[in-house]
């Protein structure tokens, strides 16, 4: 008996060493290249032809001007811009999936399975196979240089509505509706005022996922956008990459890909406990 | 069913209306002549940056920067759409100039798109250098736009490590040394011997092959041609790599704009005026800088290369305002001479230039050592001529260059990369014939 | 007293209620429609014409029926068939990155739930982990090129080591370039994955673990029989929309190679081919990689769906509230008339 409990300890406490060991590892990994990237944003651009170190040096409010005033540039306005974009998508397609996923789960209707079907197999589609009559479409409309093509069209997004309906498949209630009804609510009011706080948690998840893919575009945007006070974020980083970028100095690259990220990444960190929170409360919960 | 079918055809024409008259709410157009709005589109923010210290904006004109890299042809992409679009754009929405290189302004000029500086009430071009209105017009010799700069283009060579490889930095016999290609190359193997390079990309001197070419790329049948120049350009910079004369950089490339830092090994670099602040920062650079330690010569052979034209595009409603830009920057001559004192241009006035060539006193020494370079160029400007030129230069230039460079570098072999350019030229232009 | 009302009021109102399932999906329809099955639509019919543009010169369009598609599977003088191997490295590149994605976030949410190991720090390491995702995959490429480039900190680290000389050059090796590629997708997609799996870990009944290993299962068997089984429709969730988005890849090969694919095309994907058709207007050919794209994606995705959907069983707590009780607002009989129309 103690034999084995021994055993147990020892086995453990090596599991331990493992696993501890495998996620040092990955958040070296993970930190790495970022710490590298926050060194050479502090590094100016002859420091930086100088090589490779892991101590920052004094030039980081000289590249935070250089890039924050950069004239071709503009990343206070393109992270205003995307920021705009991303939490204005992030809200509607979490809405719309809530709602539509509410539809299917909760109503029995003529053609539900066929609209369940087709749901999950347009969710395989991705969005630029029918890029090109996309934007045929949007010239067509005028709405190029226009914000409706990024933000509209997240009301009709499979991935979401599915983790929305496998949400609601565990943890709502078809009871609490009924009561609902019971009350007197209207269909609307009960998914607004009562379903919806159910679905927080997923909703705060999914709102992440959403925002940062938005945050993120940089396919479609980039075909749609020319004017400079329009432009995203992530369109000024890929310009980074044409070939006027060698009279950059690299130290404001850096800082440039630093300043794209460090917003979201703020954000994140304030809230990544209540979302991690969320994401795990609301499956136990269910 | 039928309920769901009614429901949606009512949306989709709720969302119909909505998209048509979620179109920007243009202000009712001016009555008076002219535009409120100025829209200028452009590759880069050069040309903004003397814009926006040597030209005045009449008062109530917003200005409008649309601003794509030229990247893989993406500014002409954008351009041409704007383009097609203009005449249904609003007034305040038109492109009012544009701005386009020496390697695709043909396709603009020979279009409707550009109009005839003119009527405009631009005329009397005769401080201008020839070949840029050459290049401003259309097949019948009608001028569409001007530049504000010539792009005569030299060798701008380290004078330390001239001296160090020739015994001599001075530029007439360092250009002496240096003034046919077997010369050239000669120097870049004593360079090699010294642990220099001769260059630090490997399209370096492609620009000054490129434009001594006899033949356009492409042919009146649409039929790719590879001139001769181009052929020696591949050959030169194939020896160049076996024998590590250079680096396989491209000619926008961190890694040979570091070369220009005082710790750099190279000798020489291939560029116009433009080239000083556009990719000669590092020079400059006040801590690893080496500002003085710089001289032009003409070098194997004159060239030039690039050069920003501003057209005017039809159908702008600020014309007075276009004829005002033109005139600034071709003939105010105080704005010329603050474009050489100040920015390092060499700009389109030749009043303005031999007054610099003929100075005694003027020299370039925010990068050079004093040299009046002005005179160097003003030599080389001369000879320019503007023949060639085809409205495919830029994806054909540059997507050989970039195609070769992984031939260069070694991931693949020749025939892959040229294998590769063709498939480049086939998604690009489809219409090019290539060769068997 | 209260649940026979209810029943009578499920029955009552059974009739009314069909009708707000169509209300609430048809924002959706409506959105779907418009943006992308007209754009669909758009794209296929756009595929049998010829139409393109040189410069401000519009060619087409021209009926060429599958023309185009001719073109896309012509072999080039050499043998290669291009878009198959633009397919390939779209593949290739996504299950580098997929399949450690995968494997670590599983044994990550494996470690974090585990009450045995009783890992500290777990909100440090979930949220170093889940970081990557956020960041913009256009900001993240570039900052591999800079970091990676012949001027970058890497190769003068490299170098300075001796492990390579100067004229090593990342991106002129296809092992170099696809792997940079793999290793940003795995570092942006594992943290993530591991966060859903744990979700779908920690929302499984405590009781059939106890029960498990009471019954004296040890912990592989508690994983393969308990465990995985349970995990199972949260698991294609990730793994689904990890391939959509394997299957867009664009954003880090676009950025990093300068949209070239270097070297030789090697990191070239379907996106990126797309892209360069749809930058010079070629309707035609884009229109006809596009479909091509969608039938791969299709019948990729009809597979994979159809393979874990015969192994999707819901976990226990689903049974007790979800599926298998039935939720049915409508007795039999009604939704029969609503079919058939044919009462009795």
């Amino acid at each position: 008996m103690k034999e084995a409990s021994i055993r147990g300890k020892i086995q453990l406490t090596l599991l331990r060493i493992i696993v501890y060991t495998i996620l040092v590892f990955l958040t070296v990994l993970c930190l790495f290249f970022f710490y590298l990237m926050i060194i050479n944003a502090t590094r100016s651009n002859a420091q930086l032809a100088t090589g490779f170190t892991l101590l920052p040096k004094g030039n980081f409010f000289v590249n935070l001007k250089n890039a924050w005033n950069d004239a071709s540039i503009n990343i206070p306005r393109g992270m205003l811009n995307s920021l705009i974009i991303a939490l204005s998508s992030a809200l509607i397609t979490t809405y719309f999936s809530a709602l539509t996923a509410y539809g299917v789960h909760v109503y029995e209707f003529k053609g539900k399975k066929l609209v369940f079907t087709f749901i999950m197999a347009i969710m395989m589609i991705p969005s630029q196979v029918s890029a090109l009559g996309f934007l045929e479409l949007m010239n067509k409309w005028g709405l190029t240089n226009n914000y409706i093509p990024l933000i509209v069209p997240g009301i009709a997004a499979p991935v979401v509505f599915f983790y929305m309906k496998q949400y609601m498949e565990s943890v709502l209630p078809l009871e609490v509706i009924d009561a609902a009804r019971v009350d007197g609510s209207n269909e609307f009011r009960t998914f607004n005022t009562i379903v919806l706080p159910m679905l927080k948690p997923a909703i705060a998840v999914q709102m992440i996922f959403s925002f940062v893919s938005s945050w993120n575009n940089y396919f479609i945007p980039a075909l749609l956008l020319d004017k400079a006070e329009l432009k995203t974020v992530p369109i000024m980083i890929a310009q980074l990459r044409s070939a006027d970028y060698s009279k950059f100095d690299m130290g404001k690259v850096y800082m440039f890909i630093l300043l794209a990220i460090l917003p979201v990444l703020l954000i994140y960190i304030i809230l990544s406990k209540s979302i991690i929170k969320g994401v795990t409360a609301g499956s136990v919960k269910g | 069913m039928k309920k769901l079918v009614a429901i949606l055809m009512a949306a989709l024409m709720l969302v119909g209306i909505v998209a048509c008259t979620a179109k920007p709410a243009d202000k009712p157009a001016e009555t008076v002549a002219q535009g409120k709005v100025f829209n200028i589109y452009a590759w880069n923010e050069e040309f903004k940056g003397f814009f926006e210290k040597y030209y005045t904006v009449p008062e109530g004109v917003t200005v409008n920067w649309i601003i794509v890299p030229s990247d893989n042809g993406a500014y002409q992409q954008k351009l041409d759409e704007a383009l097609l679009n203009q005449a249904n754009a609003a007034d305040d929405d038109k492109i009012d100039m544009f701005l386009a290189e020496a390697d695709y302004i043909g396709k603009y000029v020979d279009s409707d798109y550009t109009m005839d500086i003119s009527k405009i009430g631009y005329t009397n071009a005769d401080t201008m250098y020839e070949y840029t209105i050459k290049a401003a017009s259309d097949v019948n010799g009608v001028c569409k736009g001007v530049s504000f700069q010539c792009c005569p283009a030299a060798v701008i060579y380290r004078k330390s490590i001239a001296k160090d490889v020739l015994g001599t930095d001075d530029p007439a016999e360092v250009q002496a040394a240096i003034d046919s290609w077997e010369k050239f190359d000669a120097v870049a193997a004593q360079a090699k011997e010294k642990g220099y390079y001769m260059t630090a990309s490997f399209a370096e001197t492609f620009r000054a092959f490129s434009n001594n070419c006899t033949m356009p790329w492409v042919d009146a049948n649409d039929n790719l041609q590879f001139d001769p120049q181009i052929t020696a350009w591949i050959d030169q910079t194939d020896n160049y790599i076996k024998n590590g004369y250079t680096l396989t950089a491209g000619v926008w490339d961190a890694e040979k704009t570091n070369e220009m830092f005082a710790t750099g090994k190279t000798m020489c670099f291939f560029g116009p005026a433009w080239y000083y602040n556009f990719c000669m920062t590092n020079a400059m650079d006040p801590e690893q800088g080496c500002v003085g330690d710089w001289c032009i010569v003409k070098g194997p052979q004159a060239y030039f290369w690039g050069g920003t034209w501003l057209l005017a595009a039809t159908g702008s409603d600020n014309t007075e305002m276009l004829k005002d830009i033109f005139e600034t920057f071709t003939k105010n001559e105080d704005v010329c001479t603050k474009l050489v004192e100040n920015e390092n241009q060499y700009p389109n006035n030749t009043k303005v230039v031999e007054k610099f060539a003929n100075d005694p006193n003027y020299g370039n020494t925010a990068i050079l050592d004093g040299q009046n370079d002005i005179a160097v160029f003003a030599e080389l400007a001369k000879d320019i001529k503007w023949e060639n030129h085809t409205n495919y230069d830029q994806i054909l230039n540059e997507g050989l260059q970039n195609k070769l460079q992984e031939y260069f570098n070694g991931s693949v072999d020749k025939d892959t990369a040229m294998k590769n350019f063709y498939q480049l030229i086939k998604e690009t232009y489809p219409n090019i014939k290539l060769p068997a | 007293m209260e649940a026979i009302q209810t029943g009578k009021k499920k029955k009552l109102k059974s009739v009314s209620y069909a009708k707000w399932g169509y209300i609430f999906i048809a924002p959706f329809f409506i959105a779907y429609i418009v943006f992308t099955l007209v754009p669909q639509f758009l794209t296929i019919y756009n595929s049998f014409f010829e139409t393109y543009r040189i410069g401000l010169q519009q060619v087409g369009p021209n009926f060429v029926g599958l023309d185009n598609y001719k073109a896309l599977f012509t072999p080039d003088p050499d043998g290669t068939i291009l878009i198959l191997k633009y397919a390939a490295n779209t593949m290739i590149l996504w299950i580098a990155g997929a399949v450690p994605q995968f494997v670590i976030a599983m044994l990550l949410a494996l470690f974090f739930t585990s009450y045995r190991l009783n890992i500290k720090g777990q909100a440090f390491f979930k949220t170093v982990i889940y970081m990557p995702n956020l960041i913009m995959a256009a900001a993240f490429s570039m900052l591999f090129y800079t970091l990676f480039s012949r001027v970058g900190p890497i190769q003068a680290l490299l170098e300075s080591w001796g492990v390579i000389d100067h004229t090593f050059d990342f991106f002129a090796i296809r092992v170099s370039v696809r792997g940079m590629i793999a290793l940003m997708n795995f570092l942006m997609w594992f943290g993530n994955t591991t966060i859903v799996l744990m979700a779908g870990i920690m929302g499984i009944d405590q009781a059939l673990f106890e029960s498990a290993t009471i019954d004296g299962a040890n912990s592989v068997q508690v994983f393969f029989r308990v465990t995985l089984p349970l995990l199972m429709p949260i698991f294609v969730y990730c793994l689904i929309t990890a391939m959509i988005g394997g299957i867009q890849m664009f954003d880090v090969p676009q950025v990093l190679s300068k949209g070239d694919g270097v070297p030789n095309g090697t990191t070239r994907t379907l996106v990126m081919y797309l892209n360069g058709y749809l930058k010079t207007k070629n309707l035609g050919m884009s229109g006809a990689i596009s479909v091509i794209m969608f039938i791969i994606t299709g019948g990729l995705g009809g597979i994979v769906y159809k393979m874990l959907s015969a192994q999707y069983k819901e976990p226990k707590r689903h049974r007790d509230r979800g599926r298998n009780v039935q939720w049915r607002y409508e007795p039999k009989r009604h939704r029969d008339r609503d079919k058939g129309g044919n009462v009795q």
